[in-house]
């Protein structure tokens, strides 16, 4: 069987809008894998063009160019979804079916025999905090409740593949922390998890790699250790001047590669790159300066997005996807 | 994939289409739609009781018949051309469709999941609508004949037409215009035999007039012969209709109805489900 669970190679959608069908292209050139095991953050603004490739990853759009496998398959194959749970954006279900009706429906399209539907269903609307509502009409649930339906019905399978379009959308502070500690779990058990978030910090506790779209192409992909650059790591230091006062200011500025951030009062904090806190330190001793704070900075995945959205919206056309791609594609 | 999914064969597939049909089936029994082409039916067959008052003796009972018939096929066509229109667009507008379609199951097995989901309801409706008119005759002096049950069965075959060519226009175009053309096809197909007709005489328009017999023959060509599935007049006369008649109508309804039902499929496979 192949280890490769998710490959998009070169996809590209182009949609025909208005009387006079106007190209529009939704998605451009995206590439990507995802291996048994692994999960991967898909992260972009609104309009990217995420939802389009989540939609040509499962079989609702056919791509213009590209192929996408699932399993090794064509994603229009139903035994390639056979092994995938999906979780649409903002999920809908019939408003007058219950859950338990919800995921009866979804067992039989499965082929689910009937005593795993049963097991599987209560044991999962239990775990989503649905039990107690598992009889009741659709009609009256919150959107967290619908949220969490929608991540139990797409679990019923036991699929090796996780899908999720912006799973943390519309939940309250609980609900995320519930979502989130099962997509942990999903994880430790081995699951491939392939998640869209407007939620970097999630992303970033959550995936081992991350693929970013803009005007739907790929900006940054790799793994996040590899993208989050180690070597960009600074330190942010605050000193109390103290009696050394302006000439203590300057000693610690005049460090290679020292940035004031702030000065208040008596009080200094800079930032320098890793390599110069010895440096810095000394500087700060000899001046008479008190060290009042010390915090390595890193690199965040937010600063990352905004840094290559704004890159390539820059830009228009980026060679950034080929050369992140290039340095860290898993 | 994993252990317990099995997807592939025959089996699967029917269990597939049984679902998707169940769940149409439970969803139009809430529909209002339903229940107010079926009030409405049940009041013009009971409106048929008070107007046979006014029929002759011997007529009282054939009247029934006559306007029970019309009135069963008026309203269960009307209902199969506004929830047939509905089907997709339903599906898509409040995107039900999205939490469905990525599951294991093939377009055709949705397509035709909620085809035979709207057919079944369709069938009780008829079955309903036929077990209050056995009644509207017993109270008339009349009685359910096996001839009259033929009618309203071709009438049920009939409807299961309109469904699909319903459901291909659909699969087509917005709700409001799907239903306008099925109605349309509804219409023309019922009187496409005048049309032959008028094709086939020496004069007239149709005989004369190159666009006009252009236009007569496309339109008999595309549209299906409804009236075929007509036999009221025959029934009401007390004519026999021929076993060999009954298994030709439910081959052309048959035929018409596959190929409404593939056409809708050719368009909703290639639809991009934005």
């Amino acid at each position: 069987m192949t280890t490769v669970f998710l490959e998009l190679r070169n996809l590209q959608k182009v949609f025909r809008v208005g009387l006079l069908a106007r190209k529009v292209t939704a998605v451009r050139d995206v590439s990507l894998s995802l291996r048994r095991g692994e999960s991967m953050g898909f992260l972009g603004p609104n309009g990217s063009g995420k939802t389009t490739s989540i939609k040509c990853i499962l079989g609702l759009i056919r791509p213009t160019a590209g192929s996408v496998k699932l399993f090794g398959r064509d994603p229009w194959d139903i035994e390639a979804r056979a092994g995938v749970g999906y979780l649409p954006e903002s999920p809908y279900f019939y408003d007058w079916l219950t859950p338990r009706e919800v995921m009866n429906y979804a067992g039989d399209l499965f082929g689910l025999d009937r005593t795993t539907r049963r097991t599987r269903t209560g044991a999962l609307l239990e775990r989503l905090g649905l039990g107690h509502a598992a009889d009741r009409p659709l009609r009256g649930f919150s959107k967290g409740m619908l949220q969490r339906l929608g991540i139990a019905q797409s679990l019923l399978n036991d699929p090796e593949l996780v899908i999720y379009d912006e799973p943390l959308s519309g939940l309250d502070p609980i609900g995320r922390k519930e979502v989130l500690d099962l997509m942990a779990e999903l994880r430790s058990q081995g699951k491939s998890l392939f998640f869209s978030s407007h939620v970097l910090t999630d992303i970033e506790t959550l995936c081992d790699a991350v693929t970013i779209l803009n005007q739907g192409k790929v900006v940054a992909a790799g793994r996040l250790d590899a993208l989050l650059d180690r070597g960009a790591l600074e330190v942010e230091a605050l000193f109390e001047l103290g009696a050394g006062g302006e000439a203590a200011a300057r000693a610690l500025l005049a460090v290679e590669g020292s940035v004031e951030r702030e000065r208040t009062g008596a009080r200094l904090r800079l930032a320098v790159p890793h390599d110069a806190v010895d440096a810095l330190l000394q500087a700060g001793l000899a001046a008479g300066a008190k060290l009042e704070q010390l915090l390595p900075r890193r690199d965040s995945l937010e600063e990352l997005f905004v840094r290559k959205a704004v890159r390539v919206e820059a830009r228009g056309e980026s060679q950034d996807s080929q050369d992140a791609a290039a340095k860290g594609q898993p | 994939m994993t252990g317990a999914v099995h997807v592939t064969g025959p089996a699967r597939s029917l269990q597939r289409i049984a679902a998707v049909a169940a769940n149409t089936l439970r969803e139009a029994r809430r529909n209002r739609v339903f229940y107010g082409m079926l009030a409405a039916a049940v009041l013009l067959l009971l409106f048929s009781v008070a107007l046979s008052e006014l029929a002759l003796a011997d007529q009282k009972a054939r009247l029934v018949q006559d306007f029970g018939l019309f009135s069963i096929s008026l309203l269960t066509v009307a209902t199969a051309v506004l929830m047939g229109a509905l089907l997709l667009h339903k599906e898509l507008e409040r995107k039900t469709l999205y939490a469905i379609l990525p599951k294991p199951i093939r377009r055709s097995e949705f397509l035709v999941g909620k085809f035979a989901g709207l057919c079944a309801l369709l069938g009780v409706q008829v079955g309903l609508l036929g077990a209050c008119w056995w009644g509207v005759l017993v109270l008339r002096g009349g009685a359910m004949t096996p001839a009259l049950a033929l009618a309203l069965g071709l009438q049920y075959v009939e409807v299961v037409l309109v469904t699909a060519v319903a459901l291909f226009f659909s699969a087509l175009t917005r709700p409001v215009l799907a239903g306008v053309l099925t109605a349309g096809v509804f219409v023309v197909g019922r009187v496409v035999y005048v049309l032959q007709d008028l094709l086939s005489a020496p004069k007239g328009g149709f005989a004369e007039v190159p666009v006009m017999r252009a236009l007569g023959k496309v339109l008999v060509a595309v549209l299906p012969d409804l009236s075929t599935f007509n036999v009221a007049d025959e029934v009401l006369l007390g004519w026999p209709v021929p076993t060999d008649y009954v298994v030709a109508a439910l081959g052309y309804g048959l035929s018409w109805t596959v190929l409404f039902v593939a056409l809708a499929l050719v368009l909703f496979e290639r639809r991009d489900l934005t």
